[in-house]
């Protein structure tokens, strides 16, 4: 800890321009001052550090949820990463924040945790769903909203925000709200195309992965459908970009780790940007 | 990493907000009265000026605020007044002079830091 200053050692030139007594402290009252402020400091910084350690355990506790609800559904678990930086990418395109786009690369994987709530019989039946089944399906927004939304911290306010909002429509007919335009909020209107084009881009059971031409037309066929057309704009102006991005994620072997609490490798800026 | 420029003509309370700043990735500058301020804030363009209100001189720190906020250059550059006076009629004329924020002496550091770190940093 710094032992206490002079005034000579504050930088202030006592013997050519004399201080005025209100426009000085007493040496020992000043070095007071800076001992509790720096005590303050250190408080601060190891309330921050704990305060990022929780949010980093929270986040990697709900993101191991979603990788579980994603495992029923799918093989890998490596499309919800893929989301992550597919929605960052896509967020830094469109001009959002970098602070925005880091949050919605951690938010977006989270997306579908609420799958974790719908049984097996309806999340892995492979015909045509019952009005019924369809019902209980459409539940998993409101379901990952509940159990991500409990939290004062913004990564999970965001995420609580994707997780309700990605299966709304641009033309108002999804669900759970039937939302249309701009009431669907950014974070869920551009995690919904990345969610799509990267569904339909991997193999499933029931049927092969879509080719990536095959999969741009489909995208550009619900282009004001159900997606907002200046998302979609933007994804198809950068298609091949977005592509490799993808192909990428899978390349490196990218993990949750990857998608953690920190500042994103370099390597995966979109080349604009870096 | 966010610049920011303290103008305050009492040395000691200039360390207290070096210092307490220095706990966020701040670049930090000084100057003492009004007139160099303005020369400061146009040659750095800052992203925050912490202002004292009262200095000595002709102009004070409201005056200095109404340049900043005058000129279309310094557009961006977000102004903290601080002032030993905290009557309500004492935030209007900081309002009135362009300030975004008005904090009252003895400041807090907490405050101070709050501030600082909800705020955006130009690209």
């Amino acid at each position: 800890m710094n032992a206490p200053l002079t005034r000579a050692e504050l930088g202030m030139p006592d013997e050519t321009m004399p201080q005025a007594p209100a426009n000085s402290f007493a040496d020992s009252a000043a070095a007071q001052m800076e001992r509790l402020l720096a005590d303050f400091g250190r408080m601060y910084r190891e309330r921050n550090q704990a305060l990022l350690e929780v949010a980093q355990a929270h986040h990697e506790a709900l993101l191991r949820l979603s990788r579980a609800a994603e495992y029923r559904d799918d093989d890998t678990g490596v499309h919800i990463v893929r989301i992550g930086y597919l929605a960052w990418a896509m967020a830094l395109k469109l001009g959002e924040s970098r602070s925005f786009a880091t949050l919605l690369r951690q938010a977006a994987p989270m997306h579908d945790v609420g799958k974790i709530g719908i049984a097996d019989s309806v999340l892995k039946k492979p015909g045509r769903l019952t009005d019924d089944e369809r019902k209980a399906m459409n539940r998993h927004p409101e379901i990952g909203a509940e159990i991500l939304g409990r939290s004062r911290i913004p990564l999970f306010q965001l995420a609580a925000e994707v997780a309700l909002t990605h299966h709304e429509r641009w033309d108002g007919t999804g669900y759970p709200r039937k939302l249309a335009g701009d009431a669907i909020p950014i974070s869920g209107r551009i995690t919904a195309v990345v969610d799509f084009f990267d569904a339909v881009s991997m193999d499933r059971c029931y049927r092969p992965a879509f080719s990536a031409e095959m999969v741009r037309s489909m995208l550009i066929e619900q282009r004001g459908g159900a997606f907002d057309p200046r998302v979609l704009d933007c994804f198809i102006d950068n298609y091949d970009e977005m592509v490799a991005l993808r192909d990428r994620v899978n390349g490196d072997g990218m993990d949750l780790s990857d998608l953690a609490l920190q500042a994103p490798d370099a390597a995966f800026m979109p080349a604009a940007l870096s | 990493m966010k610049t920011v420029l303290i103008v305050e003509d009492h040395a000691d309370i200039r360390r207290l907000i070096r210092m307490t700043l220095e706990f966020e990735e701040c670049e930090i500058h000084e100057e003492a009265t009004v007139d160099d301020g303005l020369v400061t804030v146009r040659r750095l363009v800052p992203d925050l000026v912490l202002l004292d209100v009262m200095m000595p001189g002709e102009r004070n720190g409201l005056d200095l605020c109404r340049a900043i906020k005058s000129d279309p250059a310094l557009a961006h550059v977000r102004v903290v007044l601080l002032s030993a006076r905290g009557a309500s009629a004492d935030r209007e004329a900081g309002q009135a002079a362009g300030a975004d924020a008005y904090l009252v002496k003895p400041f807090s550091p907490m405050e101070l830091l709050e501030l600082v770190g909800g705020m955006a940093e130009t690209p």
